[in-house]
């Protein structure tokens, strides 16, 4: 109540309309922008979600030809799994993050994670393949080995999981997979169609 | 004073806002054009090398499909004479074009070439000759999307095969899988197109990862040329057998109904269905397909050359590319995955084998109650037996991969052939002391590719030489003819604006 009245005008002041109008614009405005960032697509796991942005173009299709394709989607690896409020305040900072870096155009030629999201990508390789990481029967009779488990990441050996290990975005000329902007919906060529129909 | 601030202020936030917003539209178009390639190639381009001039990674590794130096337990990309390494086929396929000469495949490279040599398209001397008809070029070449779009699908399909040799000359390749403006796979063929139809499904549902396998199942799949189309009648007209699903039975099944055969056997008069290679349907029984994975994902898995990664067009037996076909998910060594794959081969092929000697004798055994005058009443459930039997065997053996796609799927048709074959045999087996022989039937000699062409009667001396004369006359003529064409195609201007 007392924003309103900060915000508004008094109902009889001459700027009273001015006011209202110029808030449905920055209302409109906002919708606008939320529309064309694709905003609601971000609430979920699809991949497709990612490549809004096309510059996840070849980490889309290194995952896309990866075995980790038919288990794991981007959410899988690179957001937290412990809460869900955990997981959209950490997708929602990141995704801000990445959408700043896009918006000043300041993308690095390779990227790379920053500390906090190694450190949920590592959380996450072992969400999956705990079987594989906690063997405790080895501690007594191999050297190190709670160490080298503990104290490296997956990647310092696994460097090719699951994006190849050539990265970066020029690193394809070409990409035929699915992209959010595509409006094409069919995959027939359109003399074929016509044809077929004038059967 | 307070309120103009506010209004300037608001201005400047709205002008930011646009600003934002303006800057997402603009980087969403960009996603456009940034890894979609803006080249002019023309809608039917059907010359290979056009294509590779803008998309050179790609291109060079499509045309590694003219290897020819490997060669896996049963396949691989050497050429084999399969006749040769089985004589038992020449006599299941008496009288009809595959008991002439039958050669493992070469890479797609070869399409058009080992097409013209096979013997089975004969000897044409010019337009209208020859024993084939012009629907065989079908899969082929991006010739063929091209003269469909030309002259009509129906136009296509009418006539022989030796009436279009001069407009069928560019080998399988960009065109058949890739829309020309796009680049996205795109389904050239209407038969695939006709087949969903028919199942009651709609193919542009189709997502990316199933095109992945639906650009191959165009033509890798079972198939036969439907003469009694209502309004095409004559016409050689391509269809798939799916209606009532892709098993060997809901196939059997579709073409019984329709009562359709191949061709008559010339020895047991069975009315014959040919299995060809039925890739794709086997595929699908399989874990791999069940699993998600798409014929590129093994066939042209991801490739990195200097820096880029693209899709390795070198389209292969995986087990020439194991690394990156088979250990992307199997983390076992190479020549364990090779064994595993060879096991599962050897296995069907063992069985395969022992089928073959069943219907081949059963073929015998009814050419024997024919000549003691067996009557068509008497024969009549026999020959069907026969003809279930060897379509389920064919079904097996032509998708040369079901055995790795699907061993279990393979290794159950092949057990549902062994039952029908012996019901069948042991009906013979009646009918033959009926007829008063009342002992095992003489078996010739078929052990190999020459005895037993000469047992069905195939003059093969003759179809060589007819084949020779036709290479030395019509082929150069084609040639020629297609040279003069393509001249006037130019070439369109790589432009980045259009």
């Amino acid at each position: 109540m007392n924003l309103k009245k900060n915000i508004l005008p008094d109902k009889k002041s001459r700027w009273r309309t001015v006011a209202v109008f110029l808030i449905a614009v920055i209302t409109g405005l906002g919708f606008f922008m939320a529309k064309e960032a694709e905003v609601v697509s971000y609430m979920s796991d699809n991949p497709l979600a990612c490549v809004n942005c096309h510059v996840m173009t070849p980490v889309y299709n290194s995952w896309m030809h990866s075995s980790h394709r038919e288990w794991a989607n981007c959410n899988d690896c690179h957001v937290p799994h412990n809460n869900v409020f955990n997981k959209y305040y950490f997708k929602a900072k990141d995704g801000l993050f990445h959408a700043s870096v896009f918006t000043l155009r300041a993308e690095p030629e390779v990227m790379f994670m920053r500390e906090e999201s190694e450190e949920v990508v590592q959380n996450n390789c072992i969400r999956c393949h705990v079987q594989q990481v906690t063997q405790t029967k080895y501690d007594g009779w191999i050297d190190d080995h709670a160490k080298n488990r503990t104290e490296r990441k997956c990647w310092s050996c696994h460097q090719e999981v699951p994006h190849g290990t050539v990265h970066g975005i020029s690193t394809i000329r070409n990409n035929i997979a699915p992209i959010p902007t595509d409006t094409d919906e069919t995959v027939i060529p359109d003399w074929l169609e016509k044809q077929i129909a004038d059967k | 004073m307070k309120n103009k601030v506010l209004f300037i202020v608001t201005a400047v936030v709205v002008f930011l806002l646009g600003l934002l917003a303006s800057s997402i539209v603009n980087r969403k178009n960009e996603a456009k054009y940034k890894y979609v390639p803006q080249v002019e190639i023309s809608e039917n381009e059907p010359r290979n090398e056009e294509w590779g001039k803008n998309y050179p990674a790609e291109y060079q590794s499509f045309l590694q499909t003219a290897e020819t130096d490997f060669a896996s337990q049963q396949g691989g990309s050497a050429m084999r004479d399969v006749l040769h390494e089985d004589s038992r086929l020449v006599v299941l396929w008496a009288g009809y074009g595959f008991a002439k000469d039958y050669n493992q495949g070469r890479g797609h490279q070869y399409a058009i070439e080992d097409l013209r040599n096979s013997l089975r398209t004969g000897g044409p001397k010019g337009k209208g000759d020859g024993p084939m008809p012009a629907t065989c070029w079908t899969c082929k070449s991006p010739d063929v999307p091209r003269l469909m779009n030309e002259n009509g699908i129906d136009e296509f399909y009418s006539g022989k095969w030796a009436d279009k040799g001069a407009e069928v000359v560019n080998p399988i390749g960009c065109a058949d899988c890739h829309d020309s403006k796009t680049m996205k796979l795109t389904i050239s063929r209407p038969a695939l197109v006709e087949a969903f139809e028919e199942m009651g499904k709609d193919i542009n549902q189709a997502t990316h990862q199933e095109m992945r396998s639906l650009v191959c199942a165009q033509c890798h799949v079972e198939y036969y040329f439907d003469k009694k189309l209502p309004g095409k009648e004559g016409i050689p007209y391509l269809k798939f057998p799916w209606k009532n699903g892709m098993s060997v039975e809901a196939m059997e099944k579709y073409y019984d109904d329709i009562g359709f055969k191949d061709w008559t056997h010339k020895l047991s008069r069975a009315p014959m269905l040919k299995a060809q290679h039925p890739g794709y349907e086997t595929y699908l029984t399989g874990v791999h397909a069940d699993r998600g994975v798409s014929c590129a994902d093994c066939h042209m898995p991801y490739k990195s050359e200097g820096g880029q990664k693209f899709t390795d067009h070198h389209i292969q037996s995986p087990l020439n590319n194991v690394a990156n076909a088979c250990q992307v998910c199997h983390r076992e060594d190479a020549d364990k995955l090779k064994e595993n794959v060879y096991e599962r081969q050897r296995k069907a092929a063992e069985n395969r084998l022992k089928l073959e000697d069943f219907i081949v004798k059963a073929h015998i055994e009814a050419k024997k109650a024919w000549d003691l005058g067996a009557t068509e009443e008497q024969m009549k459930d026999i020959l069907m037996d026969i003809r279930h039997a060897q379509w389920r065997w064919d079904y097996s053996a032509a998708a040369h991969g079901a055995s790795f796609h699907s061993p279990v799927e393979t290794a159950r048709v092949m057990g549902s052939a062994f039952t029908v074959i012996q019901e069948g045999r042991l009906k013979l087996a009646r009918l033959l002391s009926e007829l008063g022989h009342n002992k095992p039937v003489e078996m010739p000699d078929i052990s190999t590719k020459e005895k037993a062409q000469e047992y069905i009667g195939l003059d093969v001396e003759k179809m060589k030489a007819d084949k020779e004369a036709f290479k030395q006359n019509l082929v150069p003529q084609w040639l020629e003819e297609a040279k003069t064409r393509e001249a006037g195609y130019g070439a369109q201007k790589v432009s980045m604006n259009k």
